[in-house]
């Protein structure tokens, strides 16, 4: 397609723009860099990073602008990082969590961001709603007991009753593309949406608060789809745990940090509230086996956003947002400091 | 109330079970050994005015003819495939079901189901617990439910609760039932196998019958396909289970979430080692709540029954709707009531009548009755308030009673209707050009037609002229009108 690049910036005609790439897996949107990009893969170097961001510096035909990196990972895009890569220009990140990401810094130096924007949304959205339902209609846990043979065993009607979602107050921590996502969707289902989060939102009818603790107090669900940074690290303690009661659920599809999970097993374990459905945990894979034994846990492996249909949006927007960046057009989903 | 002699075929509610004790006379089916019922069930028999049944266990051919006795059938489910209707009818015996209470709660299950089977969450959850995710890496990739084609089988309170549930998750709607009904977003199919083929979650709300038995078909799990899901919150004899379970195991058919199976409590053996299946074991209405509204409403009807007071959620009856629910359209409500006949209605504000259900539109109440009464003061916005919308909702086994006004109803619209069979039958007092009655219908079999004669008895049009004169001389004498119109 035609580019609007000024000749200082482009290649010599018939080369890539080079570009790191900090991502282990050499799947789909691997390919679909190497097809188009002269792909610097960092994983595949194996040098330590500090070499392999120097050696860069020699790529040809150009040094690398641009580079692609995960979040959750070893890998932070922070200033130990950007003083060792000083030509790249553009970051583009693969996950919707940015706290791998010093944005300040970033801005300081005019390194542009594209975050995932809302790719994720509506299959974290899903999972968030498909979650909830299950602990509360022990789906589950039936579908255990159908497997183990104990339903001829133990007759007809002596599964134990669920909970009904209808009129359930919600409270969501985080309203943002995900939060709001799941609001839309558990609206239809007759729940009464409330929320927390940094300021309120006047363009949402949903009760604010202004924090969790008086959320969770008014809440039957605490469903925590919020940013993990310094503020929002164990923002799901104790104290919110026994103030969300007995009945209460949590759902969660943020990040382990978001939970104090020490304290959630605790409350699990003494009846303080009722259930849990987690995608993420504090230190994934590791799964505390305490959860294993329990029959009001539903745990899924951090895969909220592993559909087909994510994995094709997210090359798209991920190489949108490259070539975006390369013909010097505005990024698709371009992240400021906050 | 404690001589009426209540027969519980089942453990199935604890609350339940103790409110009858209390409230009636008990008798626990499960008391007897099963190979004395018949002798039980004798010795009990002048006893027992009342079943309550379930899901599961209810009132067949050969129960209601050891028990003579039997006036009433009040299921704890709104399902009720497994009564004998045929006979309760030849009987008399009147029938109750739980409808409405757990419509939410159903259509919850079928959408949980459905993200489960298409995110396989049940699966991830083993997955995880049997320690894989650290053992194996990451889960495989599953394909997102939002934006799925979703397909209906039956549109009723159940079905419309589903598709409401999954337009918020940018779902499209496709149904089959019946007839078509007045929803123009939803594409409606006419028959089952198109349906199939044109969707990627199939979910099964209709009621279970004669017609419906294995609806789903072999014809049908075919064209739903290898990507294709099927949801059952309906009851196992609507699918060709065999068929599903070989499909499933040969991966001719994507994934299922079974909530009902054809024998249960015992699903097929083959679909316990399948991980492309969800299984439930009958719990598509199992809440604290709804089964406590579902115990209040089976108690309900048995008080009502006891006391001979209407009953709250007649099965038997026709389903009548009354548009107008003034003092002429509730006459005709008590009087519909004492024959066990669900009242429905739509005027133009909802008042609250708990036994009654309100329909935003009248295409909607049409749509939910057998019998439509136009029972509405004639005026701008009633005018043709039947229309040929109307019309073809009340169906081809619908029944039009007018004792409002004749330009209420698009005149030829019906009469075109009753000549082509697209309209079941009428009942006719009023007309667009009165003296003049449309001469087609002359010939029809299936209208009554009446000279404008609602009031015509002696008692009433003494009572008018009275009122007539009454008014008159108030209006003489000054003093304030008897009958004014405001």
């Amino acid at each position: 397609m035609a580019s609007a690049i000024t000749a200082s910036t482009a290649p010599p005609s018939g080369a890539k723009h080079s570009v790191l790439l900090l991502r282990r897996a050499n799947d789909y949107l691997a390919a679909a860099l190497r097809a188009r990009y002269h792909v610097l893969s960092f994983y595949d170097s194996g040098e330590p990073l500090p070499a392999f961001l120097a050696a860069s510096a020699a790529a040809e035909p150009e040094p690398p602008r641009a580079a692609l990196v995960v979040g959750g990972g070893a890998i932070r895009v922070d200033t130990a990082f950007l003083d060792a890569a000083p030509y790249l220009r553009c970051v583009v990140t693969t996950s919707a969590g940015l706290d791998h990401v010093d944005l300040a810094e970033c801005a300081c130096r005019g390194v542009l961001v594209a975050g995932a924007g809302e790719v994720f949304s509506t299959d974290v959205a899903d999972h968030a709603v498909g979650l909830l339902i299950d602990v509360l209609r022990k789906v589950s846990a039936a579908d255990r007991y159908v497997r183990r043979g104990l339903w001829p065993v133990q007759g007809q009607g002596d599964y134990p009753l669920g909970s009904k979602l209808g009129g359930k107050r919600v409270g969501i921590i985080g309203l943002g593309n995900i939060g709001s996502s799941i609001a839309r969707r558990l609206k239809a289902f007759g729940c009464v949406i409330q929320y927390h989060s940094r300021r309120p939102k006047d363009t949402v009818s949903f009760k604010y608060f202004p924090d969790v603790t008086s959320l969770a107090t008014e809440s039957d669900v605490l469903i925590v789809a919020c940013a993990l940074n310094a503020q929002t690290q164990h923002i799901v303690n104790m104290e919110v745990l026994e103030a969300l009661g007995e009945d209460g659920v949590v759902v969660n599809i943020a990040r382990g940090g978001n939970i104090d999970e020490a304290a959630l097993i605790r409350a699990l374990k003494g009846g303080e509230i009722a259930g849990a459905g987690l995608d993420v945990f504090e230190k994934e894979p590791e799964v505390p086996t305490d959860f294993f034994s329990m029959d009001n846990v539903v745990l899924t492996a951090h895969e909220a956003v592993f559909t087909t249909e994510s994995r094709s949006d997210l090359c798209d927007l991920m190489i949108g947002n490259l070539e975006a960046f390369f013909d010097g057009k505005p990024l698709l989903t371009h992240v400021l400091p906050k | 109330m404690e001589s009426l002699g209540v027969l519980l075929l089942h453990p199935m509610n604890a609350y339940l079970e103790q409110e009858l004790d209390r409230r009636f006379r008990l008798i626990r089916l499960w008391d007897s050994p099963p190979d004395a019922r018949a002798d039980f069930l004798r010795s009990n028999a002048a006893a027992i005015r009342a079943v309550v049944g379930n899901a599961g266990y209810n009132a067949d051919s050969a129960l209601i003819d050891a028990l003579p006795a039997l006036e009433i059938v009040a299921s704890f489910s709104v399902g009720i495939d497994r009564v004998d209707l045929a006979k309760c009818r030849e009987r008399g015996i009147r029938v109750t079901n739980t409808p409405d209470v757990l419509t939410d709660d159903v259509a919850d299950l079928a959408v949980g189901l459905a993200i489960a089977a298409l995110r396989k969450i049940p699966q991830a959850d083993r997955y995880v617990r049997a320690g894989l995710w650290k053992a194996k890496g990451d889960y495989t990739l599953t394909t997102r439910f939002s934006g799925k084609r979703v397909a209906i089988l039956g549109l009723g309170r159940i079905g419309l609760a589903v598709a409401k549930r999954a337009e918020a998750f940018d779902c499209s709607i496709s149904y089959h039932s019946r007839s078509q009904k007045p929803f123009p977003n939803y594409r409606f199919f006419t028959n089952v196998v198109d349906l199939a083929a044109n969707c990627d979650v199939l979910i099964v709300a209709c009621s279970l019958n004669a017609e419906t038995h294995h609806i789903v078909s072999r014809e049908v799990i075919h064209a739903l396909g290898p990507e294709g899901v099927l949801i059952n919150i309906g009851r196992g004899a609507h699918v060709d289970e065999p068929e599903l379970v070989s499909a499933l195991f040969e991966k001719r058919l994507g994934a299922a979430g079974l909530d009902v199976f054809e024998h249960e409590p015992f699903p097929p053996e083959q679909l316990i080692g399948l991980d492309n299946v969800v299984l439930v074991p009958h719990v598509g209405s199992d809440t604290e709540e709804t089964c406590k509204a579902m115990a209040d409403l089976v108690l309900q009807n048995l008080e009502a029954h006891a006391l001979n007071k209407p009953l709250l959620t007649p099965f038997s009856g026709k389903r009548v709707g009354i548009i107008g629910l003034g003092r002429i359209g509730l006459a005709i409500a008590t009087r519909v009531e004492a024959f066990d006949c669900p009242v429905n209605y739509y005027q133009r504000t909802k008042k609250e009548y708990p036994n009654y259900t309100y329909y935003p539109s009248v295409v909607e109440l049409a749509a939910n009755s057998d019998v439509l009464v136009v029972a509405c003061p004639l005026n701008e916005q009633t005018r043709h308030i039947v229309n040929r919308e109307v019309i073809d909702a009340l169906g081809p086994k619908g029944v039009l009673i007018n004792i409002g006004r004749g330009p209420h109803v698009d005149e030829p619209e019906l009469v075109s209707a009753l000549v082509e069979g697209r309209l079941g039958g009428a009942g006719l007092d009023v007309f667009e050009d009165e003296p003049n009655v449309p001469e087609a219908l002359f010939t029809l079999d299936n209208v009554v037609l009446v000279p404008h004669v609602g009031s015509g008895t002696h008692e009433t049009r003494q009572a008018m002229a009275d009122l007539v004169l009454g008014n008159l001389e108030a209006h003489v004498l000054k003093k304030p009108l008897l009958t004014p119109v405001v």
